[in-house]
C-alpha cells in the first residue's frame, strides 16, 4: 500500500465554504466542459466524409466450412471433437472458426482466403504472412475511406514456400489493401517449425485481388477544428505567459 | 465523514492547477507523433492529434493562468489530483481516438485511452491492422507515459523544487522514493527508461531486421514494442500481437524488456550503483523467483497434460513467454486469445490467472497485487502463527528486505493485506458483472476480470469492439482502481461525497 494511505491528512485542506455557490459552479463548469468535449468529438466523428467501402469486395468467395464457430470445450475427449468433423462442409476456414476449436482442424487440408497484412517476412525457403479474413479484408476494404466498424481483425499465420510469395506486392497496412490470396495447405495446431504456433503451411496460392493503394479523403471539418484548437492553444499559452509575468 | 471538511474554491483551484499541468503534459505528448503523421501524409490522424493537443494545451494554459494558488498541496489534494489526472487525462487522451472513427462510441475511446494509460493493454479498436502509423505510435506513447506515471512524467518535465509535489508521487501508487528528492527520483526513472529505450529499441530493430522486416518497419515496430513492453502495457502494432513476428529472437528481446519493466525502480537504482547483492536480498526478487518458478512448473505440467504441444521447445517458448507476459502484467500474446480456453487445458490457464493476479514489483511499471504485498501478507500470517506457537513472553520479530532490513510493523502488514483484499474484491466484482453478460463461463469471466483489474491485458475474447457498454464501464473503473491501487480513487470518492454530505457552514455575520 502506498505510504500515503497511512499518512493521509484527512481534511480537504480548505476553509469550510462560505462560498459554496462558487464551488458548485466550478464543479458544474468542469462537468459541462467534459460533456462539451464528448459532444465535439462525436459531432466531428459524425461529420467525417465516408464511402460505402474503400476497396471492392472479393467476388466468388467459397463459403465457410461452418456457419458459425463451434467452440470445443477443454474437457471434450478427442472422439467428440473428431465427430464434429462430420459437420464440416467443403469451403474455406476462417480464423474465428479455427481458434474456437483448433483440434478439429489439426493436420487437415484446408482452404484459407485472406488479405496479406503487416509484412511479408522472407526467410530461407519461403515467407511468413498473416492472412486476415475479416470484413475489412474481404468485404469493405481498409477502414478510413469507409467508416463501417466491423470489429477486430482476424487472421491466420501462413507459411508460403518459395515460388508462392514472390509476387504479393506490398502487404496491407494504412493506405493499402494487401493482396488477397486463396491458399490451400495443411493446418498445424502447434507447428514445431514455428515454435508451437497455429499455422497453415500452404502448398498452393492464388492471388484473387492484387495489392492496391486506398486513399481516405481528407476530413476538412476535422482539419478546420484542429486548426482552431491549435490557434486557441497558442492564444491561451500567450495569455498564461502574460499573466505569469504581469 | 462528518470530520471531513467540505472543499472550498481554493482547494478546487489548487487541484485544477495541477490537473492543468497534467493536461499540458498530455497535450505535448500528442504533439510527438505529428512529424511522423506529416511525413507519411496521414492528414486525418494529424488533424485528430492536433485537435486533442489543442484542447489539452488550452485547458492546461487556462489552468496555469487562472488557477494558481498559494496554498500548499496536502495529502488529500495529492490523492484527488492523481485520481482526477487519470480520469480526466484518459478522457482528453480519448479525443483523438474518438474522432478517428475507429471506436464505437465515446466510451469505447475512453476504454482504449484508459487501457493505454493504465498499461492494461486491452483494446477495442476496429481494424488495427490498417491504422495510421502515427496514431499507433500515439497509443504506445500513452502506454509509456502511463507506465512511468503521468505525474512522474509531468514532474520530471515541469516541476520546480519547493512545492510539495511528493504527495503526487506517493499518491500515484509509488511508495519507494529512490533518491531523497522526488524530482531527482523522477529524473532517475526517466534516465533508466531512456537507457533501456536506446538499448532495447536497437536490439529489437536488429532482431526484426533479421526476421525479415525492412529498415523503416523494423524501426517503427521496435519503438512501439519497446514502449509497450517496458511500460508493461502490452499494446501491439498488429492485431495478432507477437504472433505476427515468427521470430524467437524478437520474443527473447521482448521477454527481457518485460522483465526489466516489472523490476522496481529502487532495484534498478541498486544495480546502477553497483549493489548487485541487493537483487538477491530484495524480498520481491525472492518472492517473484519462488512464485514464478512454481507457476512455470504448474503451467508446464498443464501444457503437457493438454497435449497441444508435441515438443519441449514449443512448451517453453509459448509457456515461458506467456507466463512472463502475465506476471509482468504486459499482456503480449503468442497465442490467439480463444486458444487459452480451447487448447491449453485447465491447469495452464489457472497458472496464468495466478500470475496475472500477483503481478510484478511495487514501484515498477507493472500492475497486479504486487510481489511485495504478497510477501508481506504471507509474512504476516507466518508471524501470527509463530506468535501463537511460542510462549506468551516471547517477542516475535519478522523482518523483510527492501533496500535495507526492515521490521514488519502491524500497520505495514495491514496496509498490504487491505489492498490485497481490495484487489480480490475487484476481481470478484468484475467476474460477477461479466457473468451477467451471458454466454461466458466462470473461467472466461474470472480470467478477463483479473486481466483487467490487474492491468495485464491478456484477453480470451470478452473484450472486443461491440462489447456491452456497461461491462466496458466496469472494466474502465477496474483498470483505474488497479493502476492507482484503490487509495487515490477512494479518497476522490470521499471528496465528492463531502460535497453532498457535509453541511455548509453558515456565513458569519459581519
Amino acid at each position: 500500500m502506498s505510504g500515503a494511505a497511512g499518512t493521509s491528512g484527512g481534511a480537504a485542506g480548505g476553509t469550510v465554504g462560505p462560498r459554496g455557490g462558487r464551488t458548485r459552479w466550478a464543479l458544474l463548469g468542469a462537468v459541462a466542459l467534459l460533456v462539451a468535449l464528448v459532444g465535439l468529438a462525436s459531432a466531428l466523428d459524425r461529420a467525417a466524409p465516408r464511402a460505402e467501402r474503400s476497396a471492392p469486395a472479393i467476388a466468388d468467395l467459397p463459403a465457410p466450412v461452418l456457419d458459425a464457430p463451434i467452440p470445443c470445450r477443454r474437457s471434450d475427449p478427442d472422439e467428440v471433437v473428431t465427430a464434429l468433423a462430420d459437420r464440416l462442409r467443403p469451403g474455406r476456414i476462417t480464423a474465428a472458426i479455427v481458434v474456437a476449436c483448433p483440434r478439429l482442424f489439426d493436420g487437415r487440408e484446408v482452404v484459407h482466403v485472406g488479405e496479406v497484412v503487416g509484412d511479408v517476412l522472407r526467410r530461407d525457403g519461403g515467407a511468413w504472412v498473416t492472412l486476415n479474413d475479416d470484413p475489412y479484408a474481404l468485404e469493405l476494404g481498409p477502414f478510413g475511406a469507409h467508416r463501417e466498424r466491423a470489429g477486430f481483425n482476424t487472421g491466420l499465420s501462413v507459411w508460403l514456400p518459395d515460388g508462392l510469395h514472390e509476387d504479393l506486392g506490398p502487404a496491407g497496412r494504412h493506405g493499402r489493401r494487401g493482396a488477397v490470396l486463396r491458399v490451400e495447405g495443411v493446418l498445424r495446431r502447434a507447428d514445431p517449425a514455428d515454435g508451437g504456433g497455429l499455422t497453415v503451411r500452404a502448398v498452393s496460392a492464388e492471388v484473387l485481388a492484387p495489392s492496391t493503394p486506398v486513399t481516405a479523403p481528407v476530413d476538412r471539418t476535422l482539419a478546420t477544428a484542429a486548426g482552431v484548437a491549435a490557434l486557441t492553444a497558442a492564444a491561451a499559452g500567450l495569455h498564461a505567459r502574460r499573466r505569469r509575468r504581469g | 465523514m462528518s470530520a471531513v471538511l467540505r472543499p472550498s474554491v481554493e482547494d478546487l483551484r489548487l487541484i485544477g492547477f495541477y490537473l492543468g499541468r497534467v493536461l499540458t503534459g498530455l497535450g505535448l505528448l500528442m504533439l510527438v507523433p505529428l512529424p511522423l503523421a506529416a511525413v507519411l501524409r496521414e492528414w486525418n490522424a494529424l488533424s485528430a492529434l492536433l485537435l486533442g493537443a489543442g484542447i489539452a494545451l488550452t485547458l492546461g494554459a487556462l489552468a496555469d493562468a487562472h488557477l494558481r494558488s498559494r496554498r500548499q498541496l496536502g495529502w488529500s489534494h495529492g490523492m484527488v489530483v492523481v485520481a482526477l489526472a487519470w480520469i480526466v487525462g484518459s478522457a482528453v487522451a480519448a479525443v483523438p481516438m474518438h474522432v478517428s472513427g475507429r471506436f464505437a462510441d465515446p466510451l469505447a475511446a475512453l476504454f482504449e485511452a484508459a487501457s493505454a494509460l493504465t498499461t492494461t493493454g486491452m483494446s477495442v479498436i476496429n481494424d488495427l491492422d490498417h491504422l495510421e502509423a502515427s496514431m499507433n505510435l500515439y497509443r504506445h506513447l500513452l502506454q509509456i507515459a502511463g507506465g512511468l506515471g503521468i505525474l512522474i512524467v509531468v514532474l520530471a518535465l515541469f516541476s520546480a523544487g519547493g512545492s510539495r509535489v511528493s504527495t503526487l508521487y506517493v499518491s500515484e501508487a509509488r511508495d519507494e522514493r529512490i533518491l531523497p528528492n522526488v524530482l531527482r527520483t523522477s529524473r532517475f526513472i526517466a534516465r533508466v527508461t531512456v537507457a533501456f529505450g536506446v538499448a532495447g529499441t536497437t536490439a529489437l530493430a536488429v532482431a526484426l531486421l533479421a526476421a525479415g522486416f525492412g529498415p523503416w518497419r523494423a524501426l517503427e515496430h521496435a519503438v512501439s514494442l519497446f514502449f509497450s513492453s517496458f511500460s508493461t502495457g502490452g499494446f501491439s502494432v498488429m492485431q495478432s500481437s507477437m504472433i505476427a513476428y515468427h521470430a524467437p529472437a524478437v520474443e527473447v528481446v521482448v521477454l527481457l524488456i518485460m522483465f526489466a519493466g516489472m523490476l522496481s525502480f529502487g532495484l534498478h537504482h541498486a544495480v546502477w550503483r553497483g549493489d548487485v547483492a541487493e537483487v538477491r536480498r530484495h524480498v520481491e526478487t525472492r518472492t517473484l523467483a519462488l512464485v514464478g518458478t512454481s507457476l512455470l512448473v504448474l503451467l508446464t505440467v498443464g501444457l503437457v497434460r493438454s497435449g497441444t504441444y508435441g515438443d519441449v521447445t514449443a512448451i517453453l517458448r509459448r509457456g515461458l513467454f506467456t507466463l512472463v507476459s502475465a506476471i509482468s502484467s504486459t499482456g503480449h500474446q503468442v497465442n490467439a486469445g480463444d486458444t487459452y480456453l480451447s487448447d491449453w487445458g485447465v491447469l495452464a490457464p489457472a497458472a496464468l490467472v495466478g500470475a496475472m493476479a500477483i503481478g510484478g514489483m511495487a514501484s515498477s511499471t507493472a500492475g497486479g497485487i504486487k510481489a511485495l504485498r504478497v510477501a508481506l501478507a504471507v509474512k504476516a500470517v507466518v508471524h501470527d502463527i509463530r506468535r501463537f506457537l511460542l510462549p506468551e513472553s516471547a517477542v516475535v520479530v519478522t523482518t523483510y528486505h527492501v533496500g535495507r532490513r526492515r521490521i514488519l510493523r502491524p500497520d505495514v502488514s495491514r496496509a498490504a493485506t487491505t489492498v490485497l483484499l481490495l484487489y480480490v474484491v475487484s476481481f470478484l466484482l468484475g467476474t460477477m458483472v461479466a457473468l451477467t453478460y451471458g454466454g461466458l463461463d466462470v473461467t472466461q469471466a474470472l480470467f478477463e476480470a483479473v486481466s483487467v483489474g490487474a492491468n495485464i491485458g491478456i484477453s480470451i475474447g470478452v473484450v472486443q469492439p461491440g462489447m456491452p457498454s456497461w461491462l466496458q464501464l466496469v472494466y474502465v473503473v477496474q483498470m483505474l482502481l488497479g493502476r492507482l491501487e484503490f487509495v487515490a480513487v477512494l479518497v476522490l470518492v470521499g471528496y465528492l461525497l463531502s460535497f453532498v454530505r457535509t453541511p455548509r457552514r453558515r456565513r458569519r455575520p459581519s
